[in-house]
């Protein structure tokens, strides 16, 4: 709160007329944009966080991907389908023909099966366990291949846009590891020409891009990083960058405001919840009546409202726009007073004490003020929180669990569900009770969902799993199971007027590929 | 000198492996770095998995004793987070630290010694008040409060100056200034407290009996002897700015060694940790040994046995 006011008084100071933007130089054109947090790795096929693919979505393109209306789209697949073969379950995939790397390589399904062999070695991928519904990755011929399911089929694979990205195998063998993160190649749009570690990436437009349709209207694009707020919104403000990402939400308001400046602001991937200890049988909240004596005490709306400066989606279960969000689904109305009867229903009539874990790391923006916010609204509906700071690597030593769980009250806690909010992968997480693979941050043990959530994992078919996922969030809020859903926080980008920019969903709206001179034909 | 030169390196080497088993002990107290490496979907025996090929599955002296092995060879293991090598990340840094710090030290002692020699001079005059305000300024005003003050008003409002980056020498101006302004108040001070005994000594009072200018009595006389203490707190500052610059590094998206290693605490990043803490560790042993030995070149009387 008390950085929100700080940031606001620097902006009035800062509120200039913006000097001169993009120049442009016929095809020369230049744009230089600023993020705010870095990539460590380039590679897809070794990427361990989300931030990679801020970089990674520049080079690098998979089968299918999500398009600024957030439906997904065939994109270097040509059409694919799911099917049963004698008792196997497969996605056959039919590549886009005449697709090439930067190095000029055709790009065939022996490229998307190396992925697939990266991906699954654990001594290369951190992400190798996402492969373990999998048998096999069959090339069909140069342009076909078939993705072969072990059992039934993993429904988590799809929100990934099928999880395989476009490498080129005989480039990775011979440059190894290291060619490929001092100089990648892939199909995207944007060409890699230098990096300078904690500084900026310099790209430039690949003009053999298999759409041209959609390449990108300037011919170079430097990103430079600049972690510190009021230094990238300086670095805006005076000319030196002409986009830039995370802008903080006490500012945004001053963003709209300015003249010759655009703003957007899209929801992160991430979705927020206070997970609640219903395992622990000392624990109050274990009982359902505690669990909704938690979920009416805290006034969200206000807490997005003064603290996030409207950055944030109140949700219910599911988000708005995600599949399967049901709009009849209302959240807990605020009301401490029914808090507190709840309470003595339950048999707490002179209150609860709790610990309350709340994460101080930012990765989302002012999250540590909203959940103190949140444990002040606790407390005073009786539900009395011992708030225990911890920072990020605390934080998430502290959430996994193992068969005796260290989370012994409430946590304001996250789970990233990606662009399109599909719960598969997180209600898997925290929702399913523990044990055989599942519930890896679960505290709460419900037989139907579980089997609701296992069923939900191999249901690929839209229509019946956006079914499924309604009638889950229904029992989910009705039992408050696996925490209360608290908001969807909102990222905003800005940039001059003079500059023509589409968000795209990949790489949480980072991905540079619908950009052009205002003036410039759109594609 | 040379008895002295071996003990005190003796001394340094036990300091650097203290620090460093401290440091290897500590940040795996703090908690287990693989699952800020794995998706939350990862199973225990991806978990497992990774402890193996981290060597994180092995007990705590063996991973030390392989440490230290390694770290002899040159090899201070690869970076969890970048998978590279962790000292070439930070070795490819150093120059823009040094370079940071060199320039601060630079701003400070510019500000500080003409500030600290003047206020002597002319004690209780307004140079002397000046040099207390900028004093209390100095420590009261933290580097990165004055860093985003120097942003808004000489890169936003007045466009003298670039915000951010290491393009140039103009880059280097504003970071500089922000490292350099907490030690200008401390210098200033203690130049001022030894220039004030110093003055009051018989030989300076004999340099002016004997017509020597007042500008060769201070200048050469009275600062020379009076600046045994700076030097001490030229080789701590510089040490601290070194290892310290990490918010000057962020403010002004600076690419240097600071940030990089607190980046890499926060993330658990084991090797980077330790081999930014042995970097460290031998620049804080380097340059204050020759601080130490600085004394006997700035007043010969000093002599090490």
């Amino acid at each position: 709160m008390r950085r929100g006011v700080v940031e606001a008084c620097l902006c009035s100071i800062c509120l200039l007329p913006l000097p001169l933007a993009v120049a442009d130089d016929g095809d020369d054109t230049h744009v230089v944009v600023a993020f705010a947090a870095e990539p460590t790795q380039i590679d897809p096929t070794r990427t361990s966080a989300g931030v990679d693919q801020y970089f990674m979505a520049l080079f690098y393109e998979q089968l299918l991907t999500a398009g600024p209306d957030l439906r997904q789209r065939n994109w270097l697949a040509e059409s694919w389908r799911l099917f049963e073969r004698d008792g196997v379950w497969l996605i056959g995939v039919e590549l886009r023909r005449g697709v090439r790397f930067h190095n000029g390589d055709e790009l065939t399904a022996h490229d998307l099966r190396y992925c697939y062999l990266r991906q699954r070695d654990p001594g290369l991928s951190r992400q190798a366990g996402r492969w373990r519904h999998v048998a096999d990755v069959r090339v069909l011929g140069d342009y076909e291949l078939e993705i072969v399911f072990k059992g039934l089929p993993d429904s988590a694979l799809l929100p990934l846009n099928l999880d395989l990205w476009a490498i080129p195998r005989r480039y990775y063998e011979e440059v190894g590891n290291e060619g490929v993160q001092a100089h990648p190649i892939g199909t995207g749009p944007w060409k890699f020409v230098s990096r300078s570690v904690r500084e900026e990436i310099v790209v430039e437009r690949f003009d053999d891009y298999w759409d041209p349709d959609s390449l990108p209207g300037i011919r170079r694009l430097t990103i430079k990083i600049i972690p510190e707020d009021t230094t990238r919104v300086a670095a805006f403000k005076t000319g030196a960058v002409d986009w830039i990402d995370a802008v903080p939400p006490a500012q945004v308001a001053d963003f709209e405001r300015t003249p010759g400046v655009k703003v957007a602001s899209l929801p992160t991937s991430n979705n927020l919840f206070l997970a609640l200890n219903a395992l622990d049988p000392r624990s109050p909240l274990g009982d359902v009546r505690v669990r909704r004596a938690v979920a009416h005490a805290v006034d969200f709306d206000a807490i997005i409202r003064y603290i996030l400066h409207g950055q944030g989606i109140r949700t219910v279960q599911v988000t708005p726009g995600a599949p399967g969000h049901d709009p009849a689904l209302k959240p807990y109305a605020f009301d401490p007073d029914r808090s507190r009867e709840l309470l003595r229903q339950a048999g707490y009539g002179r209150g609860i004490n709790v610990n309350c874990y709340n994460l101080t790391t930012p990765r989302e923006p002012y999250l540590k003020e909203v959940g103190e916010a949140m444990f002040a609204y606790l407390t005073a509906a009786g539900i009395r929180c011992r708030i225990v700071q911890l920072e990020y690597g605390a934080w998430i030593n502290l959430g996994r669990r193992d068969a005796r769980p260290e989370m012994d009250g409430i946590a304001s806690w996250m789970w990233g569900h990606g662009a399109l909010g599909d719960p598969t992968d997180p209600w898997g997480g925290h929702l399913h009770s523990y044990g055989d693979g599942w519930g890896w941050y679960s505290y709460h043990d419900d037989p139907e969902l579980d089997e609701m959530v296992e069923t939900l994992r191999v249901t690929v078919d839209p229509g019946p799993k956006e079914a499924l996922i309604r009638e889950i969030a229904r029992l989910k809020h009705e039992r408050v199971a696996g925490g209360v859903p608290t908001y969807r926080p909102l990222v905003t980008l800005a940039w001059r007027d003079t500059l023509r920019f589409e968000p795209w969903p990949q790489a949480n709206w980072r991905m540079m590929r619908d950009i052009g001179l205002a003036d410039s034909p759109v594609p | 000198m040379r008895t002295y030169l071996i003990r005190r390196l003796w001394q340094g080497a036990v300091a650097v492996l203290g620090a460093l088993a401290i440091v290897f002990v500590a940040q795996r107290l703090a908690g287990d770095p693989v699952a800020l490496l794995l998706p939350m979907d990862a199973s225990e025996e991806d978990f497992a998995a990774m402890r193996e090929a981290l060597g994180l599955d092995r007990p705590l002296p063996v991973q030390f004793l392989v440490f230290l092995r390694d770290a002899f060879t040159g090899d201070f293991g690869e970076s969890y987070q970048w998978q590279a090598p962790a000292m070439p990340l930070l070795l490819e840094r150093l120059p823009a630290t040094l370079e940071l710090a060199l320039a601060g030290l630079a701003f400070a002692l510019l500000l500080a010694v003409p500030l600290g020699v003047m206020s002597a001079v002319y004690r209780g005059r307004w140079v002397d008040r000046l040099a207390k305000v900028l004093a209390l300024l100095g420590q009261a005003m933290p580097g990165f409060w004055v860093g985003l003050l120097l942003i808004l008003f000489l890169a936003v409002r007045l466009q003298w100056l670039p915000a951010f980056g290491r393009e140039g020498p103009l880059h280097l101006v504003l970071p500089a200034i922000a490292l350099g302004w907490y030690p200008v108040a401390a210098m200033t001070r203690t130049l001022r407290s030894s220039m004030l005994d110093i003055l009051d000594s018989d030989y300076i009072r004999t340099g002016r009996v004997m017509g020597l200018p007042e500008r060769t009595v201070i200048w050469r006389y009275a600062l020379r002897n009076a600046a045994v203490p700076l030097a001490t707190m030229i080789g701590v500052y510089f040490a601290n700015m070194l290892g310290g610059a990490f918010v000057i590094e962020v403010v002004f998206a600076w690419p240097g060694v600071g940030r990089a290693v607190v980046d890499a605490v926060f993330a658990r990043d084991f090797p980077v940790v330790q081999a930014g803490v042995l970097l460290s560790a031998i620049i804080f042993v380097v340059v204050n040994l020759l601080v130490d030995l600085s004394y006997g070149l700035i007043d010969p009387r000093i002599r090490h046995g």
